[in-house]
């Protein structure tokens, strides 16, 4: 009966969790090409002088818009700068903006949420008005202001990016939690005196934060995606640095032309990379909650 | 004693707004300003800018001065929320023409491409989603999860370009990717602003045949690209109450499957709201993108021609007014959400 209703009180040594993992993966190949994906990307981040063919900064006008070859893997740019080894080297630079900004969000976003849902008066509803604040500007132009304002840095990026997610995280713990907050649980654990901290942490929390751990997915796919698009319009990370989204647009112009190889392996590189982390934070949701895993 | 009572006896849903509309004020308040801030510390000075490297230290004091950058940031903001009032915001630098009304011109270009948008996403998202929990491991489930998880990965201007080689430039059957009505046709009458319907309005089959076929590549694109995280967070949503014990108890009472759907979704409509009003907001941030590629000519396009161009005032009137536009929509979203779950006190 506990067990069912507050996951949290469950003991659950690390060694039965090891195994339930693995157990669970061998279920899932999704989780497992989502993980694999993820390992490849650990793996370009660190070896990345190793992995590549040529220097990811390094033009060269006689090699300009090459099309795949055994010299250049996936083609050359306008400028001949090596798609294959550029891809490489964006790894690092569009992971780093995108955990980052995500990571600071969510550990921000969530406190503050379960805070607002559970807590009614000025101060709850003053805060969810900062964050309609925060959201009526459209994502992408807020990013588009943030970013110019604070110059074009991949930190700057990674902050703006960090603001801009921070209220979806709190608006999904606070939408569960109010409606936890009514739930009888809730009324028994505070008739059994258990504090305000630990109704929160304890019982509403574990409750209410599988939509926030989906939103993990759907936000560092949409940092990823928001950084290479501020990128592709010019307001982002520039050239020479290798990142995603400025690579597919060095390229937008010839693929009209039917030179579709400068944009579309980068391109490719973005749908691999939130593709991994999509598959495993789904996965991670069925695992936390296997309710929903049916 | 009197005013709570008048205060109860209002019907719910007037409650509900009467309660929302206040807060207007103060937040648009707080966009006006934060907008005006944002914007006039960005980067880049627009004076320089228009007059050159030869400009003297004259004429870029003139300049300042009728472009009204010349007091303190404090009085700047002043004359910009003065003249605000009077629906004056500012004069382009880039196109020369007063910023409302490069707006107005430009804003149903945009709407009506999120509008079909829209549709056409929760056209896909919602019936696939609540299809795919009714019967689940169907081929419609399986499907789903994989194009949730997929389609939430695709970059909007790769799908975008992509859509442009395959269709225009490889197979020839996609119209040119320029603008919203070919250059040989005249736009229709100005009637709600979308060539579509002002076409059909008008008569004119050819206009509207021409609209509509432009629109087809920046709509799919959009509705590519975001049916996906609809999908999926419309079965989370969906999923959690399909799974509930009042439903589970409506069929073991034998209870027709059409009606537990119903029940299931009026169940599920709360964060169904949010979400679309989600997704209105960022597709109206996507637009931007979709229409710098397929030169829509709407707000999103002009809004980057102002970053670029350290457009000052166009830039805010932009922001501003998207900015708006979506707090309404939250209202919107706030309001019904209310409305559909009257579990919540007002």
């Amino acid at each position: 009966m506990s067990a069912t209703m507050t996951p949290a009180e469950t003991p659950n040594t690390d060694l039965s969790a090891t195994s339930d993992l693995g157990r669970f993966l061998v279920r899932r190949p999704a989780a497992l090409i989502g993980l694999t994906l993820l390992v490849l990307q650990i793996l370009a981040i660190i070896f990345a002088p190793a992995l590549s063919t040529h220097d990811p900064m390094q033009a060269n006008a006689l090699r300009s818009l090459q099309p795949p070859s055994w010299e250049n893997w996936l083609g050359t740019d306008v400028s001949g700068m090596d798609i294959y080894s550029r891809i490489v080297y964006a790894t690092r630079i569009n992971l780093l903006i995108s955990v980052t900004a995500v990571g600071a969000a969510f550990i921000v976003g969530v406190p503050i949420g379960l805070l607002v849902g559970y807590y009614r008066g000025w101060a709850s509803n003053l805060t969810m008005r900062v964050f309609d604040f925060v959201q009526s500007f459209p994502v992408f132009v807020m990013g588009m202001a943030l970013v110019s304002v604070m110059g074009q840095e991949i930190w700057n990026v990674a902050i703006a990016l960090g603001v801009l997610f921070t209220p979806v995280f709190a608006r999904l713990i606070r939408a569960e939690t109010l409606s936890l907050r009514e739930r009888s649980f809730i009324a028994a654990a505070k008739c059994s005196g258990a504090t305000d901290i630990k109704i929160l942490f304890r019982h509403i929390l574990p409750n209410a934060l599988s939509p926030a751990i989906v939103q993990i997915s759907i936000s560092i796919g949409m940092a990823i995606l928001l950084t290479a698009g501020l990128s592709f319009i010019g307001a982002g990370v520039r050239m020479p640095t290798p990142e995603w989204g400025l690579m597919v647009s060095t390229g937008s112009q010839q693929m009209i032309l039917g030179i579709w190889w400068v944009s579309f392996f980068p391109g490719l590189a973005i749908i691999l990379s939130v593709l991994s982390f999509a598959l495993i934070a789904d996965a991670a949701r069925d695992f936390i909650d296997p309710r929903r895993a049916r | 004693m009197t005013i709570s009572d008048t205060w109860r006896r209002l019907p719910r849903p007037v409650r509900i707004v009467l309660a929302r509309l206040p807060l207007l004020v103060p937040q648009m308040l707080g966009v006006i300003f934060v907008t005006f801030i944002l914007v006039r510390l960005l980067p880049g000075d627009p004076v320089l800018l228009m007059l050159g490297n030869m400009a003297t230290e004259e004429s870029i004091a003139t300049l300042r001065e009728q472009l009204g950058l010349d007091g303190s940031i404090w009085s700047q903001f002043l004359v910009y929320f003065q003249n605000l009032i009077q629906g004056d915001l500012g004069v382009s630098m880039f196109t020369s023409n007063p910023v409302i009304k490069d707006l107005l011109e430009r804003a149903p270009a945009t709407l009506e491409l999120i509008t079909y948008a829209m549709i056409l996403t929760l056209l896909i998202a919602v019936p696939t989603a609540i299809y795919a929990t009714v019967r689940p491991k169907s081929i419609v489930d399986r499907a789903s999860r994989v194009y949730g998880l997929a389609a939430g990965s695709l970059p909007d201007f790769w799908v975008a370009l992509l859509l442009i080689f395959i269709f225009f430039t490889t197979f020839g059957i996609a119209v040119a990717p320029f603008g919203r009505i070919d250059p040989m046709l005249s736009a229709p009458e100005f009637v709600t602003g979308f060539y579509t319907i002002d076409a059909l309005l008008a008569g004119d089959l050819q206009a509207f045949l021409s609209a509509g076929s432009r629109l087809l590549l920046p709509v799919i694109t959009l509705a590519i690209v975001n049916s996906g995280a609809l999908m999926k967070m419309t079965s989370s949503a969906f999923g959690a109450i399909w799974h509930s014990d009042f439903i589970q108890h409506q069929r073991a009472s034998g209870v027709p499957e059409r009606k537990i759907i119903r029940a299931a979704l009026r169940n599920s409509l709360p964060p169904l709201i949010t979400l679309t009003g989600f997704l209105f907001g960022f597709l109206l941030g996507a637009a931007v993108l979709v229409e710098t590629i397929f030169s829509w000519g709407g707000l999103g396009q002009y809004a980057v021609m102002a970053v670029i161009n350290s457009d000052y005032p166009a830039l805010q009137g932009f922001v501003l007014v998207a900015a708006a536009f979506i707090l309404i929509v939250y209202l919107i979203v706030d309001v019904l959400y209310e409305i559909v779950d009257p579990r919540i006190e007002v």
